[in-house]
């Protein structure tokens, strides 16, 4: 830097903050000029289909306006330090759906006329979460349907993972932008000596697997095996399978489709849930010990075989299907709730009061750190219960020193204290949501019990999606009020974030110089 | 010290010392040349005449200036053998990948640590040296003053029971050494050498041990790189390890670096912890802590809690034989174990290995036999039967522990025990 820039610019901070608030909002702006770039793709899908193209080029020239303007506005502020990263992520976060949002607003599509029922549906895109306000989503424009699942697929990995992999300036700073999105207590381990090389490769393996399903599935549908998928399913569902978001094309989800299909996007939602810095050691440095070695993995796994034998069993108990689909369907929901996708292969509502408790609990448990899915995550099951396990020592041999250790390497204290903290403030935001939804519910005479309430809120604050009752799989979100519809939105941009980048934002310490 | 005095008869010594009070010490007990200066520093190795010496042995209190030392002395005196001591193993890894260029590093961590865990796995000996790639193994082992006369014990050594494949190389009575002709025996409270197989030494063990099965619940009182080094070599034989460290950054960098043993963040002289963890069951204790003090009143504490067998290391060699006299069964002195090591290499380039007993009284010496030896084809029962033994014949692949018929053959591997002041001559008999 040179010396004598130094005290203008300070001066320019408003009111003596701790935080630039000036050099955020520029690289805020950085990141939505390129996001621009991403409405070429359903105008592209809107010629093809003779679909109006006029949304997306409006939509895609006030993204880049904005851009610009906050760019231009911010000139000369770029150094982002460890509280502006904070603010950066936050705002892209709540500015990005918002751009997003607006060819379905300009589109005029009747079911998100409401301005916060389209912003929802923005925000349930680009956190992959897949809970939807739509009730009908196969009279939308093919163009729209597109747009919404290519957000889910933006999102998933991240937006500013992508930007770190593009934008040559975050060379610094950038990798706890990339530690916030690319979410998981333990510290981030590098595939590269740079961030931005690691940020790339992560893009390379995200965009190889989705390649690897659209392939699978269009395969599926080609030879006949399952004649409902065709290959614009095939790409639609690719992105929002990947990406562990769960918006499909379809009223009835993945049901419309064929048992090949459910099976193979199970198989590729389960790989998509794993840690993406191991898969790539697995795959592309062939490593598979990174793998195989990971308790993480391990646990992740066993939890899903517990989720589809429980499920199978209470499945079989109830006597709602028979044979195959037994297994298909117990494995499908339990894989497709716990990794937080929201797919569904069948109305689950339908089920019993323990299979649904089942499912309810499984919302909790997430998917590896370092994947696209959202929710607790394995890896902090893994770590709480080695803390209680330690504490329990403890308590009889109280001078016993006990690290707690990882696939063998050592943990550090404060990583574990995070892992607590979280959790708490995880289940303390899901009860002040799951109350607001129950009080707004009385006030808007919106009929909804505490169960689903529950239910509703666990699945957008853990981006599964689909809930219980009217929020279920074949359901929708629109009956809910505006306000709860907002408590949801805040819930699922909470969650996406893993809470702490934004609760930090409401201390007083952070905004102090 | 230690290694001055097991060299400084037969060689020419040069000393470099930063201690001006140290080196007049010595030059007033050993006819050597001292040089006031750092080992490290090009211009006193020259002043010292490095130029001319056959063996640099760099064994400062600083791992690194022994390091550097070594090194330059390897570049200014090409034709000699430079030996390094460290503390940090470390140091001793990186010689064996060769990155380390000198003739031989000695880690007193990890010979420390060896020689209590040779300790603690024969139970009764008090030091266990192995030969020959451990086909002949070298035990002094303590004879209990109320031992019961039996079959071995009390009985003149030529009706005696031995274990097969073994020889007593020396009884120890007080201060007197004894050869072990036929009609000499063993007595209650003597110090008995014996080489012999494995097999044959554990025999040994057991009958002076008792029943005692081997140590594996052991206690390391002190957390240092001494207590981390035993910890590892005892868990490596996997015993049960509980390590009690005082310091609480400390504790926690031993529990993530062993991740076998269980590590205590509390004192030794706390007695309610020692109770409390029960700590007095173990079948053994060390004590490794940084002072000479706190060892000796923690090893006394958890003797009264019921701990049987106390190990201690004691850094100052006059330490010894308090902390034994004042109930310590055994105590190590790093130094003592290190200038072992170092001496053995120093001698005779033939001499593979070479064990020092007491201090330095006896040596044990692995050596190979040449071929115009005079002792080669005679059978051993016409050889002079002095202060010197060979105690067993490495031939190929096997050992031998001779008897009366067989004969040496050039080429041989002859495992000696003998006094030191006869290296000399035992090296040119062969």
């Amino acid at each position: 830097m040179i010396a004598g820039v130094a005290p203008s610019r300070r001066s320019l901070r408003p009111g003596r903050l701790g935080v630039d608030v000036g050099a955020a909002l520029n690289l805020v702006g950085s990141f939505v000029r390129y996001l621009s770039l991403a409405f070429l793709v359903p105008t592209g899908v809107a010629l093809g289909y003779g679909e109006p193209v006029w949304p997306f080029l409006v939509a895609g020239g006030t993204t880049a306006a904005v851009g610009v303007g906050l760019v231009a506005l911010t000139e000369g502020r770029q150094r982002v330090g460890l509280r502006e990263g904070f603010l950066v992520i936050s705002l892209t976060w709540l500015l990005v759906p918002a751009l997003g949002g607006l060819p379905y607003v300009l589109a005029d599509e009747p079911q998100l006329a409401n301005l916060i029922d389209a912003y929802f549906e923005s925000v349930s895109g680009f956190t992959a979460t897949g809970a939807t306000v739509l009730t009908d989503v196969e009279t939308l424009d093919r163009s729209l349907v597109i747009w919404r699942q290519f957000t889910q697929w933006l999102g998933g990995m991240g937006i500013v993972v992508l930007a770190i992999a593009v934008l040559p300036r975050l060379r610094v700073g950038g990798r706890q932008l990339l530690q916030s999105e690319l979410a998981g207590p333990t510290e981030l381990e590098r595939l590269s000596v740079t961030i931005r090389e690691t940020a790339r490769r992560l893009w390379f393996l995200y965009v190889g697997l989705t390649a690897a399903m659209v392939l699978v599935l269009a395969a599926i549908g080609w030879s006949g095996l399952d004649p409902a998928m065709g290959f614009f399913d095939a790409v639609a569902h690719s992105f929002s399978g990947i990406a562990i978001g769960g918006f499909s094309t379809r009223n009835d989800s993945v049901a419309a489709f064929g048992a090949a299909t459910q099976w193979a996007i199970v198989a590729f939602i389960v790989v998509a849930g794993v840690n993406f810095l191991r898969l790539y050691r697995l795959f592309v440095q062939r490593q598979p010990r990174a793998v195989t070695g990971d308790e993480e993995f391990r646990l992740y796994l066993g939890f899903l075989l517990l989720g589809s034998g429980l499920l199978m069993l209470e499945l079989v108990a109830g006597g709602v299907f028979a044979g195959e689909e037994t297994v298909r369907h117990a494995v499908f929901q339990a894989v497709s709730t716990m990794t937080t996708t929201g797919f569904s292969s069948t109305d689950y509502t339908q089920w019993s009061a323990l299979a649904g408790m089942t499912l309810l609990l499984l919302m909790f448990v997430g998917a590896s750190a370092g994947s696209t899915g959202g929710s607790i995550k394995v890896v902090r099951h893994l770590l709480i219960a080695k803390i209680v396990h330690r504490e329990i020592k403890q308590t009889v041999h109280r001078e016993l020193v006990v690290p707690i250790r990882l696939s063998g390497s050592v943990v550090d204290e404060r990583a574990l204290r995070s892992v607590i903290a979280f959790v708490a403030l995880y289940l303390l935001i899901l009860a002040l949501g799951a109350v607001g939804l129950v009080i707004d519910a009385k006030r808007a005479a919106t009929e909804i019990v505490a169960f689903d309430a529950i239910g509703a809120a666990a699945a957008c604050l853990g981006n599964v999606g689909p809930a219980f009752g009217f929020a279920g799989p074949l359901g929708s979100y629109e009956p809910f009020s505006n306000l709860s519809t907002g408590i949801l939105t805040g819930l699922m941009w909470l969650g996406r974030l893993e809470i702490i980048p934004v609760v930090v934002l409401v201390t007083r310490s952070y905004w102090r110089p | 010290m230690t290694i001055i005095e097991a060299l400084h008869e037969e060689h020419s010594i040069a000393v470099i010392d930063t201690d001006p009070v140290r080196l007049s010490a010595l030059a007033y007990r050993y006819d050597i040349m001292t040089l006031e200066g750092n080992g490290a520093s090009r211009r006193a190795l020259r002043e010292a005449g490095i130029a001319g010496c056959d063996l640099v042995i760099a064994c400062t209190s600083r791992d690194e200036v022994n390091i550097v030392a070594g090194i330059l002395a390897k570049r200014l005196a090409p034709g000699a053998r430079t030996i390094v001591r460290t503390r940090n193993v470390e140091y001793l890894e990186v010689w064996h990948e060769r990155q380390l260029d000198v003739d031989m590093v000695v880690s007193s961590e990890l010979e420390t640590a060896n020689a209590i865990a040779r300790i603690i796995g024969l139970p009764a000996a008090r030091q266990t040296d192995v030969f020959a790639e451990g086909l002949v193994l070298m035990v002094e082992f303590d004879v209990a003053r109320d031992a019961l006369r039996g079959e071995t014990i009390g009985r003149e050594l030529r009706d005696a029971v031995i274990p097969k494949n073994s020889k007593v190389a020396s009884i120890i009575r007080g201060d007197r050494m004894i050869v072990p002709r036929g009609e000499e025996s063993i007595e209650p409270g003597d110090r008995v050498i014996v080489i012999g197989s494995p097999e044959a030494a554990r025999e040994w063990g057991r009958m002076f041990g008792g029943e005692r099965r081997r140590t594996d619940d052991v206690v390391v009182f002190g957390g240092g790189a001494t207590g981390v080094a035993v910890a590892r070599v005892l868990l490596d034989q996997e015993a049960r390890v509980r390590i009690v460290e005082a310091d609480e950054e400390r504790a926690r960098v031993v529990a993530e670096e062993l991740p076998g043993a269980r590590v205590f963040h509390a004192t030794g002289m706390d007695a309610d912890f020692i109770e409390r963890e029960r700590l007095g069951s173990s079948e053994a204790a060390i004590f490794t802590m940084p002072s000479d003090e706190r060892n000796l009143y923690a090893a006394t504490l958890v003797k009264l809690h019921g701990v049987p067998f106390t190990i201690a290391v004691v850094d100052d060699p006059a330490s010894v034989a308090v902390f034994e006299r004042a109930g310590v069964d055994v105590a190590v002195n790093p130094r003592m174990v290190t200038a072992e090591e170092i001496v053995r290499f120093a001698h005779d380039p033939r001499i593979r290995q070479m064990a020092m007993l007491e201090g330095d009284r006896f040596e044990i010496l692995d050596i190979v036999v040449r071929e115009d030896s005079e002792l080669v084809g005679k059978p051993f029962r016409d050889l002079p039967m002095t202060g010197s033994l060979i105690g067993a014949i490495v031939r190929g692949e096997q050992a031998i522990f001779p008897h009366g018929d067989d004969r040496l053959e050039p080429g041989d591997r002859a495992i000696i025990f003998t006094e030191a002041a006869r290296v000399h001559q035992v090296e040119q008999a062969l």
